[in-house]
């Protein structure tokens, strides 16, 4: 297998053809980009750059910030959960709906639709939902509950997770619509073969199925941590990284100084912190792909 | 007839559909709150509980989001971005899928070298908060004398969607048996042969969630299109911003919500047709034919 | 399949060719401007509609390009710049904003407008500071706000049994522990940092008096920001907070004005965009809702405000719409109608004010007084710092940091 393979690289130049857009968008776009913000974090750029470099000084104030590092800490705790109940959420739903429901097509929809809407408006009815006095809180009052109190929202500790409850919300779908396209993508023979074994269907999910989804599930993680990185609208929609601080998150951070505050040396210094833990994780998980397929 | 009738009234399958309608519930109800916030007049918003229904319903607030709201001196409401959106999402959707298809092909099954390190790059980039990059691409466009244009801001879309757009259709072909490709390579196929007319027939499901990805981030963006396209491009989510996030002036809560309903019909709609796509075993039954 | 992709790019560049076509074609008649401005409120955009209108009147064509969020209009603004296509004119704030695109050289000045009306002497000392930069005028005032107004219910007022309006600061305080006591909200507030700044604003004002106000936020002096005056400022802004009703993190500004109008809450400090809210529930000043410029008779009147500038163009058609956008907004007319419209006052100081409401009245008597007049935290420190500011205020409201490490904290965040 593995000697047929050079003969091919040699003969055809099309494939480096073909990737070449990609090329091109890498290096010019994000590689430029990269080193460009780089360098505005080792200077002292408000609005605009400027080439007054001042060493490791945004960095030093970066970490002296405590609403960064405390943007750092929130990232970290929304991010397990909401990946965990994303993939949990989305993975059973797209399996019951595989069962050959009737209405297929309305449920999907009712799951997707949350991803069509903009956050800016879903973000102030969830706000609205889960804010004490009104919303969810005065409606189960209103049923008889009298004690429930809803109040995370306005919570210094847990307003976090109110912001992990929407975005939940509005991204199962997906997870959902992506996980469907690979389950339709097994063979049905093994459906057959499993109940002619007298094997109980979860069983066939939890130990063949889903190891078959690897590299569809392996492409729900990615998305769902780019999402966990770039998460804005939502903190903004819901409680605009209050109260005071407490649900402030990296994006936010940088997109703050960036704009409002004209500080653009500070957010550089702070997109690039923000990379490095990226990176740390991403390179050896692609590094040990490219090591399996390269086996296969 | 009778195994079939108790398959459909099994526990499991009351089961299945238990959850599903509760999950249903769940998802529903911030859109019952959108709907009937839109139906309500400012008063009994003011005053009223969020979830009840409208005492006095009024569509009066869908016809100002869609053609009367006053967002600045021009009062059309979200109708006045509608085809630039059009114009900025057809561009935006087809360029990035067919890219990506082709990039996520020849990483999957071809590899040419250094391939892998630059679709690596590529998945850094993407977790970079699309605003960091503005500036340096703001530079970039206006030294390629293309700032402020349709074309601007259809580039700028396939620069930010070929990470998630190659991500997609290279996991997909990963688990596309690779007898399938040997197979077309042995009868002849080179490089776009083999993609026409093998992997791209089976990429329905993949081209169906790449479309529905694609759409609902170009539809509902704003700050690229706000940036990058000029005055005359300017999509919907724009004229949808200004009716919901105004710094200092009342907000019209019941027009946020129909405005925004209205802006997500297209993405919706597209969420709705595209359930032929998701077709069942298309890869695997390629394998035994 | 290749041909339809081929076919698609070729119809995507067809589009783009034909929109950028159309987009040079058909500009005759008149100046054309295009301004950017986050105006897009009801009673906002009706007040920008007056300066179109008065500007077409002129002969100009006026083209709206109206951005919600005054940080997204501004950072469009600023990148359209760099990017080599700028707009005729941009909103800013009177404010330290535009003070890095002044230094870049990326502003047409307007000195001769400036000499024409006079405005070293017309104009109060707060706003010029921001607007002229190394002896040249760099942007044209359009409307002057009042932060901190105190707004209150008479409704609420009456049922607590509070008689007449508070004048100094610990009437302020015992009319809130009436409103406690007769189970109104006393302090409708929205849990926001700008929110909290506000009442800092206030109380620093109020508490510390004009000469503490300047020399902490225009001077940044570190032994004003330790001293025991301070302390007792931020004391009292902390003790606001007990007034203020368990649903007020992430409340919008205007949500907070309808718990007033609905007698739900007494008091609200909040600027005179407010009153927008209260015509709009069919209220009226001084009958049903009360406004309070300030505790005391020379309670420092704190502005801020809007200005048009003018990206720098060499272009000759391009300068001549800046040149008669800028005569058309210092009309008188204009300035009225605008200011009018938006609840705020226009800083022309010869304008005839009875057709204006109550509460703008008052405040352009107060404007006369030049020395009451100051400028709110933006129009002294620049954005970076104004930020950092706020962020100190927002967690020395929302948690228990005691009072003395939020002075260090203000001072550190006010040093550089």
């Amino acid at each position: 297998m593995t000697a047929m393979r050079p003969r091919y690289r040699l003969r055809s130049v099309t494939p480096f053809a073909a990737l070449l857009p990609m090329a091109l968008t890498v290096i010019v776009a994000y590689v430029g980009a990269a080193l460009w913000t780089l360098k505005v974090s080792f200077t002292s750029s408000r609005t605009f750059a400027s080439d007054n470099f001042v060493g490791l000084a945004q960095y030093e104030r970066l970490f002296a910030n405590e609403r960064w590092m405390l943007s750092l800490h929130n990232l970290a705790v929304y991010g397990l959960l909401f990946v965990l109940a994303c993939m949990l959420i989305g993975f059973l739903l797209a399996v019951f709906i595989d069962q050959n429901v009737t209405g297929e097509g309305v449920l999907r929809t009712i799951f997707l639709y949350p991803y069509a809407m903009s956050f800016m408006a879903t973000g102030l009815v969830w706000q609205w939902l889960l804010t004490p006095g009104n919303g969810l809180e005065q409606a189960l009052q209103q049923l008889g509950f009298r004690d429930v109190q809803l109040d995370w929202i306005i919570d210094q500790n847990m307003a976090i997770y109110t912001i992990v409850i929407a975005t939940v919300w509005q991204a199962s779908g997906l997870v959902m619509a992506i996980l469907l396209a690979g389950l339709r993508g097994i063979d049905p023979e093994i459906w057959k073969a499993a109940r002619l074994d007298g094997i109980p269907k979860w069983r066939v999910y939890l130990s063949i199925v889903v190891p078959m989804l690897g590299a569809t599930l392996s492409t729900v993680f990615l998305l769902l941590a780019v999402a966990v990185v770039k998460l804005f609208d939502a903190v903004v929609a819901m409680t605009q990284g209050g109260p005071g601080t407490a649900s402030e998150v990296p994006a936010k951070f940088i997109m703050d100084h960036l704009f409002l505050r004209s500080n653009i040396g500070l957010a550089s210094a702070a997109a690039v912190v923000l990379l490095v833990p990226v990176l740390a994780l991403l390179a050896p998980y692609i590094y040990a792909r490219s090591r399996a397929k390269g086996r296969a | 007839m009778k195994s079939r009738l108790k398959l459909l009234a099994s526990p499991a399958r009351i089961g299945i559909y238990a959850f599903l309608a509760s999950a249903a519930l769940f998802f529903l109800l911030p859109l019952y709150v959108m709907l009937v916030t839109s139906l309500k007049s400012m008063d009994e918003i003011r005053s009223g509980s969020v979830l009840a229904l409208p005492l006095a319903a009024t569509l009066e607030p869908w016809r100002q989001a869609w053609s009367e709201v006053c967002t600045g001196a021009a009062c059309e409401g979200v109708r006045a971005g509608f085809w630039n959106s059009v114009a900025i999402t057809v561009p935006s959707t087809i360029l990035p899928i067919m890219l990506g298809a082709v990039n996520g092909y020849a990483l999957a099954f071809w590899r040419p070298r250094g391939a892998t390190l630059l679709f690596g790059i590529l998945m850094v980039g993407a977790f970079v908060p699309v605003q960091v990059m503005i500036y340096p691409l703001v530079r970039l466009l206006a030294t390629m004398g293309l700032f402020g244009s349709l074309p601007a801001i259809v580039l700028v879309h396939l620069i930010f969607g070929m990470p998630v757009m190659t991500m997609l259709f290279r996991n997909y072909y990963a688990s596309v048996p690779h007898e399938l490709y040997q197979a077309a390579r042995i009868d002849g196929g080179g490089f776009f042969r083999v993609f026409l007319q093998v992997m791209l027939p089976l990429s329905l499901p993949i081209i169906a969630v790449a479309a529905i990805m694609q759409v609902t981030g170009v539809w509902n963006d704003y700050i690229l299109g706000l940036v990058f396209a000029g005055r005359d491009n300017l999509p919907m989510t724009v004229q949808l911003n200004n009716v919901i996030n105004t710094t200092t002036g009342s907000r019209l809560y019941n027009v946020n919500m129909a405005a925004t309903i209205l802006t997500a019909l297209v993405p919706l709609a597209l969420y709705f047709f595209s359930g032929r796509w998701f077709v069942r075993g298309v890869a695997a039954g390629a394998v035994k034919g | 399949m290749v041909h339809a992709y081929r076919m698609a790019l070729a119809a995507g560049l067809l589009v783009a060719g034909a929109c950028s076509h159309s987009a040079h074609a058909g500009q005759a008649a008149g100046p054309t401007a295009e301004v950017i401005h986050w105006w897009t409120s009801g009673g906002e955009s009706a007040a920008v509609k007056e300066i179109a209108q008065a500007y077409r009147a002129a002969g100009g064509i006026w083209v709206d390009s109206a951005i919600a969020g005054g940080d997204q209009a501004r950072a469009v603004t600023i990148n359209r710049i760099v990017g080599g296509n700028p707009p005729t004119a941009a909103q800013f704030n009177t404010s330290k904003q535009f003070l890095d695109a002044i230094e870049n050289g990326m502003l047409n000045n307007v000195d001769a407008l400036a000499a024409r009306q006079g405005w070293d002497k017309a104009l109060p000392e707060a706003i010029v500071n921001v607007i002229k930069v190394k002896g040249h005028y760099y942007a044209l005032p359009l409307s002057i706000h009042m932060q901190t107004w105190i707004w209150y219910s008479q409704a609420a007022f009456k049922k607590a049994g509070i008689a007449k309006e508070p004048a100094t600061v610990d009437e302020l305080f015992a009319a809130l522990d009436k409103l406690k006591a007769a189970g109104i909200v006393p302090l409708a507030h929205g849990g926001q940092s700008w929110q909290e700044t506000i009442l800092f604003s206030s109380m620093l004002s109020s508490v510390g008096g004009k000469q503490l106000y300047l020399s902490v936020l225009r001077d940044r002096d570190q032994r004003a920001i330790h001293s025991d005056a301070f302390k007792k400022v931020l004391l009292a802004y902390k003790r606001l907070q007990s007034y203020v009703d368990a649903g007020a993190p992430g409340r919008n500004w205007n949500d907070a004005t309808a718990m007033l109008i609905s007698g739900k809450a007494g008091v609200q400090i909040m600027g005179d965009w407010a009153k927008g809210e209260f015509s709009n529930a069919k209220m009226a000043a001084g009958t049903q809702y009360g406004c309070i410029p300030g505790l005391g008779p020379d309670a420092p009147y704190l502005i801020q405000g809007d200005v048009f500038v003018f990206p720098k163009t060499s272009n000759p058609s391009v300068l001549k719409a800046q040149e008669l956008l800028g005569n058309v907004a210092v009309a008188p007319a204009t300035q009225l109608a605008f200011n009018r419209l938006k609840g705020s006052i226009p800083p022309r100081s010869d304008i005839d004010a009875s057709t204006l409401d109550l509460c703008a009245q008052k405040g352009v008597q107060i404007m006369k007084d030049k020395a009451r007049v100051v400028g709110v935290t933006e129009v002294y420190l620049t954005p970076d710092q104004n930020g950092a500011l706020q962020d100190v205020l927002t967690a020395f409201w929302n948690t228990r940091m005691p009072v003395e490490t939020a002075q260090k904290n203000i001072a550190a965040a006010l040093r550089d």
